[in-house]
């Protein structure tokens, strides 16, 4: 799952982050400490944009346009419901649909009421990451060679779920870096929203723990040796129920307060809050690494930053490390990078590509989560329709089993025979799209390419087809073709557009094609588990390990830990 | 492994574990042919069973083929070996469509002291009987039809001629199929040479019907050792003739070149290997820094290994149990040991049919995989009260204990899918108080005092070898690797491939894949440059990294 290859720019190399951070800020500073106070309105946003848009790489580009576009709807709504234009409101429309969303997870009902007075909400995944690239613009921190977003992941298990601790009801204004907070032991190096949340958090990590039983029980079954005993582990990941044991956040968003008090009230020094500015985000890195009397010998790291911050800026620890974990697709490419340069002078694990890993992660959790994406936005029926499932890796595999499970008649695109001749054998009829796109009620992408689905298979689709993406980022349907003046785009609900072409046809684009899974879906605590357990496993392989058996070099998890995993 | 000592005794390992293949492979003839012939092999020692009828205790017949070797005067010095070395389930050819039904001919004389002329007077050849060539070539004509990815294949490159020059030797199953890939390489261009690796595989009229087209072929059904040894000699050491490639099936012909030709062995320009055994000989001879020519490993790609294991068996466990019992599979329970690729086609084949699996493994992977399929994941122990079906495939041995069989329920069935004869203790049932009773051909029910009764396939063997066929179309996909090595091995540029044991690029591999495509109507999408270029790949792959696990 690699969703941000579409920022193939984002190595250590040509994208260095600006040399004099952390700085504070000279203009505009009051817009610096998070979404609470990202009062400009949104159509400066879009201005924004429009200047910025020259230095920025095509594709990151084509996902701001992306976002741009989101925006219209949007305001179209607030225009009906209210004139008024600030980001408050704009959140509060954007809650009343996370409403609906949250509504089929079930997960946590009794918090509903505290959802719909709280203006700052939880948003899907996805939204994140535009309002991240929006927001950027607010930031004037001077970055050179163009913006990234600040969330790596691409892995999915990374990625959060949300579902079942939400607490950002705080609407504290200040900054968490100008608070100092301490916890009952009396200690105080960590930063995060609010400590008192701790109790809260504790009670939603309990809650995650029964649903990651490996973690569990590697905690036991290794709690007697301390494994990682010396170890000082350094950690850059989303802060969230599962993952529950690790510092810095590598997502501006992604963190759930309450379990960074949580931590932090264990006396693990934790330096995230939900809604970072980016400048904040390079803060809590920096606050993470720079501790006296503490060096890090081991990064577990999501997205890369952790390494590549220790990497620029604290050359002489970088050299003392026994070794980096990696998760996501983009950090792994980026260490890669570093290794091909020889500059790598560090053992690395890539845990992203062990089997357990990716079995779950993309057979595994598609499978369900395609169902469930469906069926939460359209409630269609599956049962002799036809549906093309363009490619037939794990996550295509997952798909078509899934629905071959629920009746549903499956063509395949594909373009490596071998994939293409396993789907035969699978009993798929394996077609070009424009042999069937005419006939299709459904279309699925998971390729991980792009424009997979053009304008003229959009235009050649039968009335009511619905079309989503499963595979990466949103390059893989053709959106940009599709904003053009005689199409009428209808937002539904929340995640389902409506297109309409001149004649009268409808198509149904999902999560306006980006991924289904993530937007519209949740990931099981039982991928994030095995994601963890991984992890874990990586880091008392990696420190554990013997002098010489890990050279300088990126390296997979050993096959042995992949099953002590599983 | 690299003391040689411990390498011998590997070998000799291997080789017995081989010897209860090639029974296997024996027995299923003389059980389809019924033919007298089929006690020849037996050699004087058989004699004395002649009474028994062709299914004899596997430990007996085990120790007929040890010592049968006494008798072989041929001096072999690494010890016994086995004479057939297939574990590959699609080098085990099918014989469905041919079932030798001309092997009844009573002559007793050896084709090794006839001299016979084919239609276009060259007598360069050994065979049963020359006069078989029609029957045969109809054989291959319909195997034809099922390959028609090696028939594309001899289409699309016959004006290049990619093997011109190519004086390829081949040891393999003399089988349609293999006659199939034999023209095609002699339509690409090669001279060819041919051999049988296993002495009860050959098809007869197929030997003839090639020998009548003019492809050298030493072969007949029912070889002796010896004959078999005199075959790849005389397949090897010819005048005016040197052979550049080799094709193997088992490893026996690389050992002989290696052994008796080493200056033609250094003049090769590829070995192209098989069995899993043969492979294995290749990497220690390429470990022992002995191996001087290029290797290639066709076992082990990907879309082999995929036909071989997932879903030929997710046929053959249908259709050998349906064969031998005629059992109903509806709400049946059902314990299939080992969840690898055979154990997922087994379980998927009889999901699909509405039985309730379960699944035994020790693999944690493997486990979860199962669990996330829908199995639930137990010990045999567990259940073994309450199931209907025990399926083994684990390729590990005494999967089975008499004990657990000793607690299985009245009219259950065992049976093996793993490989060899090892996953089932049948010896353990061999004891007097157990009553066997053979209730026709591959069945036994084997009867406790108490009346229970336990019934077992193919005494343990392989159940997709024994009671069913491997189809054409995965002995095609084998046939086409096949092909693609030798043509990738003979026209590489210098210097490509050392001297080492290497796989199939994975380019041929989606090659051999894309050639089949067609049997399916399937139409594979085209990488536009655009999108090929986002993707960092050739248009025309490879497609995946070669860690990629399909």
């Amino acid at each position: 799952m690699a969703e941000e290859k579409d920022q193939p720019g984002a190595t250590f190399d040509d994208q260095p982050l600006p040399d004099v951070y952390p700085e504070p800020h000279t203009e505009n500073s009051a817009v610096l400490n998070g979404e609470a106070e990202e009062d400009t309105s949104a159509v400066t946003t879009e201005e924004s944009t429009k200047d910025q848009s020259v230095k920025i790489s095509p594709n990151l580009l084509e996902m701001l346009k992306a976002a741009e576009s989101r925006r219209a709807p949007q305001d179209q709504d607030m225009a009906k419901a209210e004139p008024s234009e600030t980001e408050t409101e704009e959140m509060v429309t954007e809650a009343l649909r996370q409403q609906r969303w949250a509504s089929s997870q079930g997960a946590d009902m009794a918090k509903w009421d505290s959802w719909g007075s709280n203006p700052a909400f939880k948003e899907p995944h996805w939204m994140q990451i535009q309002l991240t690239d929006q927001k950027q613009e607010f930031n004037k921190h001077p970055t050179k060679t163009g913006r990234r977003s600040l969330s790596h992941s691409i892995s999915q298990s990374s990625t959060d779920s949300h579902s079942s601790v939400d607490s950002d009801s705080s609407e504290d204004g200040s900054s968490p870096r100008d608070k100092l907070q301490k916890t009952s032991k009396g200690f105080s190096d960590f930063c995060i929203k609010n400590i008192q949340q701790a109790e809260f958090g504790r009670r939603a990590i309990e809650i995650a723990q029964q649903e990651m039983p490996a973690l569990m029980a590697l905690r036991k079954r290794a709690s007697g040796e301390k494994p990682l005993a010396g170890a000082k582990v350094m950690g850059c990941t989303h802060i969230t129920a599962q993952t529950a044991c690790r510092w810095a956040a590598c997502n501006i968003f992604s963190t759930q307060n309450a379990i960074a008090a949580a931590l932090a009230e264990r006396g693990i020094p934790v330096f995230a809050w939900r809604g970072e500015s980016e400048d904040d985000f390079w803060w809590c890195i920096d606050r993470c690494i720079s501790a006296e009397t503490w060096q890090p010998n081991m990064i577990l790291d999501d997205g890369g930053d952790l390494t590549h911050w220790i990497y620029k800026k604290h050359q002489s620890l970088f050299k003392k490390l026994k070794g980096i974990v990696e998760e996501s697709v983009t950090g792994i490419y980026r260490l890669y990078q570093l290794s091909k340069a020889g500059r790598l002078c560090v053992p690395a694990m890539n845990v992203n590509d062990s089997v357990t890993k990716q079995k779950f992660d993309n057979l595994y959790c598609c499978k369900e989560s395609i169902l469930d994406g469906l069926k939460r936005t359209t409630d269609i029926m599956f049962g002799g329709k036809q549906v093309v499932v363009c490619g037939y890796g794990e996550v295509g595999k997952g798909c078509c089993s899934a629905l071959k499970a629920l009746g549903a008649v499956i063509y395949v695109t594909e373009v490596d025979p071998i994939c293409a001749l396993q789907a035969c054998m699978d009993g798929f009829r394996v077609v070009k799209l424009n042999e069937v796109v005419r006939q299709v009620d459904m279309v699925i992408t998971c390729t991980g390419n792009k424009n997979v689905v053009g304008r003229e298979h959009l235009d050649r689709m039968k009335n009511g087809c619905i079309i989503c993406n499963m595979g990466h980022s949103s390059t893989e349907i053709e959106l940009t073709s599709l904003r053009t003046s005689e199409l009428r785009w209808e937002h539904v609900r929340p995640q389902v557009d409506h297109v309409f072409w001149p004649d009268g046809k409808r198509i149904v684009l999902l999560a306006e094609g980006r991924l289904l899974n993530l937007s519209c879906s949740t990931v099981p605590s039982l991928v994030l588990s095995i994601t963890a357990t991984t992890q874990a496993l990586a880091l008392i392989e990696l420190y554990g390990a013997p002098e010489g058996r890990y050279k300088q070099d990126v390296y997979l998890l050993p096959k042995k830990m992949g099953k002590s995993s599983a | 492994m690299s003391d040689p000592a411990l390498d011998a005794k590997l070998e000799v390992k291997q080789a017995s574990k081989e010897v209860k293949e090639s029974e296997n492979v024996a027995e299923k003839y003389s059980a389809m042919t019924v033919s007298k012939n089929s006690d020849m092999s037996m050699g004087e020692l058989s004699s004395a069973f002649s009474a028994v009828p062709t299914h004899k205790p596997v430990k007996k017949q085990i120790q007929f083929v040890e010592d049968k070797q006494e008798f072989s005067r041929f001096p072999t010095k690494t010890g016994r070996r086995s004479l057939s070395r297939s574990i590959s389930q699609s080098s085990t050819d099918s014989y469905s469509s041919a079932a030798s039904y001309t092997d009844s001919s009573d002559d007793e004389t050896s084709p090794r002291d006839k001299t016979q002329v084919n239609s276009k007077g060259s007598t360069d050849f050994c065979v049963k009987n020359i006069k078989q060539a029609e029957f045969g070539r109809r054989e291959i004509e319909i195997a034809e039809q099922d390959m028609s990815a090696l028939i594309s294949l001899r289409k699309r490159a016959q004006s290049e001629k990619p093997l011109a020059g190519a004086k390829i030797v081949g040891c393999t199953h003399i089988t349609a199929q293999t006659a199939v890939l034999i023209e095609t390489l002699v339509a690409l261009g090669a001279q060819c040479r041919w051999t049988a690796c296993n002495i009860y595989s050959t098809q007869n009229e197929v030997a003839a019907a090639l020998s009548e087209t003019g492809v050298a072929v030493f072969a007949w059904k029912g070889e002796s050792e010896d004959d078999f040894w005199w075959c790849i000699d005389r397949c090897v050491n010819t005048e005016g003739w040197q052979p550049n490639m080799i094709l193997d099936d088992g490893g026996d012909l690389t050992h002989w070149m290696y052994k008796k030709y080493p200056n033609v062995f250094k003049k090769i320009r590829g070995i192209v290997e098989e069995s899993v055994t043969g492979v294995h000989r290749l990497y220690q001879l390429s470990k022992a820094g002995k191996l001087c020519v290029p290797a290639m490993n066709v076992n082990d790609s990907v879309t082999k290994q995929k036909f071989d294991n997932l879903y030929c068996c997710r046929e053959s466990i249908l259709d050998g149990l349906k064969r031998t019992t005629d059992v109903m599979f509806g709400g049946k329970q059902v314990v299939v040991c080992g969840y690898g690729e055979v154990g997922k086609g087994c379980c998927a084949a009889l999901k699909a049919l509405g039985s309730i699996v379960y699944v035994t493994e020790i693999d944690p992977i493997c486990g979860l995989q199962a669990c996330m399929d829908g199995f639930r994941v137990v010990k045999l122990n567990e259940i073994i009260r309450q199931v209907d079906v025990i399926i083994t495939c684990t390729g590990n041995k005494n999967v089975v204990t008499r004990d657990q069989l000793d607690r299985m329920k009245n009219g259950s069935i065992v049976c093996n899918m793993g490989h060899s004869n090892t996953e089932i203790d049948v010896a353990s049932l061999r004891t007097p108080e157990l009553t066997w009773e053979r209730v026709r051909s591959q069945v036994d029910h084997v009867i406790w005092p108490d009346g229970k009764r336990v019934i077992l396939l193919a005494e343990g063997r392989l159940l997709n070898l024994s009671c069913s066929t491997v189809p054409t179309f995965v002995l095609s996909i084998t046939a086409t690797t096949q092909a693609l090595a030798l043509i990738e091995l003979y026209n590489a540029p210098e210097g490509r491939y050392k001297q080492d044991v290497y796989l199939l690029p994975k380019k041929m591999d989606e090659y051999v894949a894309s050639l089949h495509l067609a049997t399916f109507d399937a139409h594979l999408t085209e990488l536009s440059d655009e999108q090929a270029k986002y993707l960092g790949l050739n248009k025309n792959g490879p497609f995946k990294p070669n860690y990629y696990r399909y």
